[in-house]
C-alpha cells in the first residue's frame, strides 16, 4: 500500500475523511444537487486562498473526491457534511504542501463551522475584528492595501512615509494580524 | 543573495491584488502566518465569492461526461500502480508546489528501467487521429495513428496524477480531476500554465503491429 508522500516539513498530510458513501436524493439530479452545495465550498475555498484559480482547481479536487461517493437518498445536510469534510482535507494538503504548514496549525482554521450560504459575510466579517484588534498603523495600512487596493506608493503618500518602510510595515500588520483572535 | 522577508511578503500580496494565483517559491514558508492572512484579506477585499458561470459549466461537464468509475483520486491512481508516469508525477508533488511555476520541461519521453516494447494491436485497429488507451506493463498511453506510423502520449495528467479519457468529439483528452484538455501531441489547451504531456515510445512493425516501450 503506498500512502501520500511525506511533507516538507516531515508531517503527514491531512487526513481525508473515511471513504463512506454518502447518499444523494435523486440519481438524476445528483450533478445539480452536487454543484449547489459545491457553490458553498467554492466561496469556503475562496475565503482561505484569495483567489480564484486556486480556488476553483481546489473546488475541482473536492468534488472529484466526494462525488464518487456520493448516491442516492441522504439528507443534503448529510451531502454537505461530506463536501465539506472534503474541502478541509483538500486545504489541509494545499496549505501543507506548499507552506508546511502541519495539521495542528491548520485545526483551528479548518474546524470553522460549515458555512449556511455562498453569500454569508462571516470572511468579510472575521476580517473586519482582525482589523479591529490591530495598532492604528498596522490597521491602516492594511485597510489601504487590501480593502482599498492602494499601490504601495499611495499607502506611502497617504501615510507620509516611504515605500521601503510601508513594506516593513505590511509584513508587520500581517504577522500581528495573524496572532488576533477574531473570536475572542 | 536571500530575499528580504517584507519583499518576499510584498511579492505575495501584490500578486493576490491582481487576483493571481498563489505562487510560492522555497523559504517562503518562513512567513507562513502573515501569507495565509494576506490571503484572506485579500479575500475579504473581493467579499463572498460564487463560481463563475464558465467554471460552474466545466464542472458539471467533468461530473456528468466522466463516467464515475473513471473519477480516480491520486491515493487511487497511486495504490493501483497505473504507471511509472503517476509514480513520477506523484514524488514531484510536494517539489513543484514550491516552485514559482510549473515545470514545462518534463514533457521528454517516459524512458522505463529495463524498458520492453510490448505489442498493443495492429495497426488496423487504431482510427486516423483518434485516441485508443493502451497499457504497456506498468506504462498506460494513448495510441494515435498518423498514417502508417503512431505516436504515444502519456495517458495521466501532468498536473494531477489522474487517468485521462479521449473525447471523440472534441479529439482531445480530458482530466477528469480538473477542467484542462490536452491535444493529440499532448499539450494543454488550458488557459492556465499546465506542463505538456509526456511522450511514449511508440512504433509500428514491419508485421502491421503497433508496440510501445513500457515495462
Amino acid at each position: 500500500m503506498t500512502s501520500d508522500p511525506p511533507l516538507p516539513d516531515g508531517s503527514a498530510a491531512p487526513s481525508e475523511p473515511e471513504a463512506e458513501v454518502v447518499e444523494l436524493p435523486s440519481a438524476t439530479r445528483a450533478t445539480d444537487i452536487a454543484l449547489d452545495e459545491l457553490e458553498l465550498v467554492y466561496a469556503f475555498i475562496y475565503a482561505r486562498v484569495g483567489n480564484r484559480a486556486d480556488a476553483e482547481d481546489l473546488t475541482q479536487q473536492v468534488a472529484l473526491k466526494a462525488f464518487p461517493r456520493l448516491r442516492e437518498g441522504a439528507p443534503p445536510s448529510a451531502i454537505r457534511g461530506y463536501l465539506f469534510a472534503t474541502a478541509r482535507s483538500v486545504l489541509g494538503a494545499f496549505w501543507s504542501t506548499r507552506l508546511g504548514l502541519s495539521t495542528a496549525e491548520l485545526h483551528e482554521d479548518l474546524a470553522l463551522a460549515v458555512p449556511q450560504g455562498p453569500t454569508s459575510d462571516e470572511p468579510v466579517e472575521r476580517a473586519g475584528r482582525i482589523l479591529a484588534g490591530l495598532s492604528d498603523n498596522y490597521r491602516r495600512v492594511l485597510e489601504l492595501r487590501f480593502l482599498h487596493g492602494y499601490s504601495l506608493k499611495e499607502v506611502a503618500a497617504e501615510m507620509r512615509s516611504t515605500v521601503g518602510a510601508v513594506k516593513v510595515m505590511q509584513l508587520r500588520a500581517l504577522r500581528a494580524a495573524a496572532k488576533v483572535d477574531p473570536d475572542a | 543573495m536571500p530575499e528580504r522577508p517584507e519583499n518576499r511578503v510584498e511579492r505575495i500580496v501584490s500578486g493576490l491584488l491582481r487576483g493571481r494565483r498563489l505562487k510560492l517559491r522555497a523559504g517562503d514558508a518562513e512567513e507562513k502566518e502573515a501569507i495565509t492572512a494576506a490571503a484572506r484579506f485579500a479575500a475579504a477585499r473581493v467579499g463572498p465569492q460564487r463560481m463563475s458561470p464558465a467554471f460552474r459549466r466545466r464542472l458539471a461537464q467533468t461530473l456528468e461526461s466522466a463516467p464515475r468509475g473513471q473519477f480516480m483520486t491520486r491515493r487511487a491512481a497511486l495504490v493501483a500502480g497505473i504507471g511509472v508516469a503517476a509514480g513520477a508525477l506523484a514524488g514531484g508533488v510536494v517539489g513543484r508546489a514550491l516552485e514559482p511555476a510549473p515545470q514545462l520541461s518534463r514533457t521528454g519521453p517516459i524512458n522505463p528501467r529495463k524498458g520492453v516494447w510490448t505489442d498493443v494491436g495492429s495497426l488496423a485497429d487504431f482510427d486516423e487521429g483518434q485516441g485508443k488507451l493502451v497499457r504497456a506493463g506498468g506504462v498506460s498511453a494513448f495510441v494515435f495513428r498518423r498514417g502508417e506510423g503512431v505516436s504515444a502520449v502519456s495517458a495521466i495528467c501532468s498536473h494531477l496524477p489522474c487517468e485521462l479519457w479521449w473525447d471523440h468529439d472534441q479529439s482531445l483528452l480530458g482530466c477528469p480531476c480538473h477542467p484542462v484538455w490536452f491535444t493529440s501531441e499532448g499539450k494543454p489547451t488550458s488557459t492556465y500554465s499546465m506542463p505538456s504531456l509526456n511522450r511514449v515510445r511508440a512504433r509500428t512493425t514491419t508485421a502491421g503491429r503497433v508496440e510501445v516501450l513500457g515495462t
